[in-house]
C-alpha cells in the first residue's frame, strides 16, 4: 500500500474475530502457564484446564477459532515458559493437533452432535494418545512405556470429564445472560 | 448432555479397564522358576509340581518351596531375611535373591518382564 509520502507501509486491520481470538488465546496462555507451575505426581499428568478455553471457543465460534486458540496457546505458551522446540513442546504440539483433529471430526456429527462433555473427553483422550505415541516413537522407544498408558489415560478421562463439566457450566452461564458475549450459533 | 456425549463417556469408561487388562500383568502367570546357587549352577523347576529345594551356599542351606504354582524362600541362614520376606512369587519376571547366601529365585513366564526400568 502507498501512503501520501510515497513510502511503502504495511497495514493490517484486525477484525472483530481477530480480537476475539486474541482474547481467548491470551486467556488460554495464562491458564497454560499457571498450570505449568503446578507440581505433578507423574510426568505427563496435568489438568489441562487451558483446553476449557479451546472447547468454549469451539462451541461459541466454531472449529477455526478453536484451532487458532489452541495453536497460539501451545506456541506462545512454550515461548514464554522457555520450552519452545524442546521435547515438552513437541509433545504438547502433537497433543494439540490430535485434539483439534478429533474435535473437528466430532463437530461433523449429524443431529444434536456432541456437547461440552463429549468434546472435552474426546480432546483429552486424543491428546494423551497422540502424546504417548510421539513419546514412544521419538523419545522412549521402550515397550515398558506402555505400562504408563492406562494411568495416563485414566487421568485424561478424569480431567477431560471435569473440564467438560466446567465448560457446560460456562455455557449455561453465557446463555442465562444473553449479553454481548452470548453465543451466536 | 447429548446422546453422543453419553456414547463418548461410555466408550471412555470401557476403554480404561481394557487398557489396564492389556498393559498391566503382561508377564502373566509364570510356568517355571530358575534358581541360581552360589556355584552358579542353575536349577529350572516347574511350578506345576510341589516340591522343596535345598540349596547350599556359603552361609548354609537356603530352603525354597514350590507350592500351588508359587515359589518362596522358606528359610535362609542369612541375617537380613529379605528373601524370606519377599513372600510367594508367581508372576513371570518376579524375582528375589538372598545375596549373603548367594541364591537367587526368578519366576520365568511366557514373556520376560523387567524388574526395574529407568531412563
Amino acid at each position: 500500500m502507498r501512503n501520501d509520502t510515497g513510502a511503502h507501509t504495511l497495514s493490517f486491520t484486525a477484525t472483530r474475530e481477530d480480537y476475539r481470538i486474541a482474547w481467548l488465546a491470551a486467556l488460554a496462555i495464562t491458564i497454560h502457564i499457571a498450570e505449568s507451575m503446578l507440581p505433578s505426581p507423574l510426568p505427563g499428568i496435568k489438568p489441562g484446564l487451558a483446553n476449557v478455553v479451546t472447547i468454549a471457543a469451539l462451541l461459541l465460534y466454531g472449529w477455526r477459532a478453536a484451532v487458532w486458540v489452541s495453536l497460539l496457546r501451545v506456541v506462545v505458551g512454550s515461548l514464554l515458559i522457555g520450552t519452545f522446540l524442546t521435547p515438552t513442546f513437541v509433545l504438547s504440539f502433537s497433543g494439540a493437533l490430535a485434539s483439534l483433529a478429533v474435535i473437528g471430526l466430532g463437530s461433523l456429527l449429524p443431529g444434536r452432535g456432541l456437547g461440552p462433555v463429549g468434546y472435552c473427553l474426546l480432546a483429552s483422550m486424543a491428546h494423551i494418545a497422540a502424546q504417548f505415541y510421539v513419546a514412544y516413537r521419538l523419545f522412549i522407544p521402550h515397550e515398558a512405556l506402555f505400562g504408563l498408558l492406562p494411568v495416563l489415560m485414566t487421568a485424561g478421562v478424569g480431567f477431560g470429564l471435569a473440564s467438560g463439566l466446567l465448560v457446560r457450566a460456562m455455557m449455561a452461564h453465557f446463555k442465562s445472560d444473553a449479553g454481548p458475549g452470548a453465543p451466536t450459533a | 448432555m447429548t446422546r453422543a456425549d453419553y456414547f463418548v463417556l461410555a466408550g471412555a469408561l470401557l476403554l480404561l479397564p481394557w487398557l489396564y487388562a492389556s498393559y498391566w500383568h503382561r508377564g502373566g502367570v509364570g510356568e517355571e522358576v530358575r534358581i541360581v546357587g552360589a556355584d552358579g549352577r542353575e536349577i529350572l523347576a516347574s511350578l506345576r509340581k510341589d516340591r522343596e529345594i535345598r540349596i547350599e551356599g556359603p552361609l548354609g542351606t537356603s530352603v525354597i518351596e514350590i507350592h500351588d504354582g508359587k515359589a518362596r524362600f522358606v528359610s535362609s541362614p542369612c541375617h537380613g531375611q529379605l528373601c524370606v520376606h519377599a513372600g510367594w512369587l508367581h508372576l513371570g519376571g518376579e524375582f528375589t535373591a538372598c545375596l549373603p547366601n548367594r541364591v537367587s529365585l526368578a519366576v520365568v513366564g511366557p514373556e520376560l518382564r523387567y524388574d526395574t526400568i529407568n531412563f
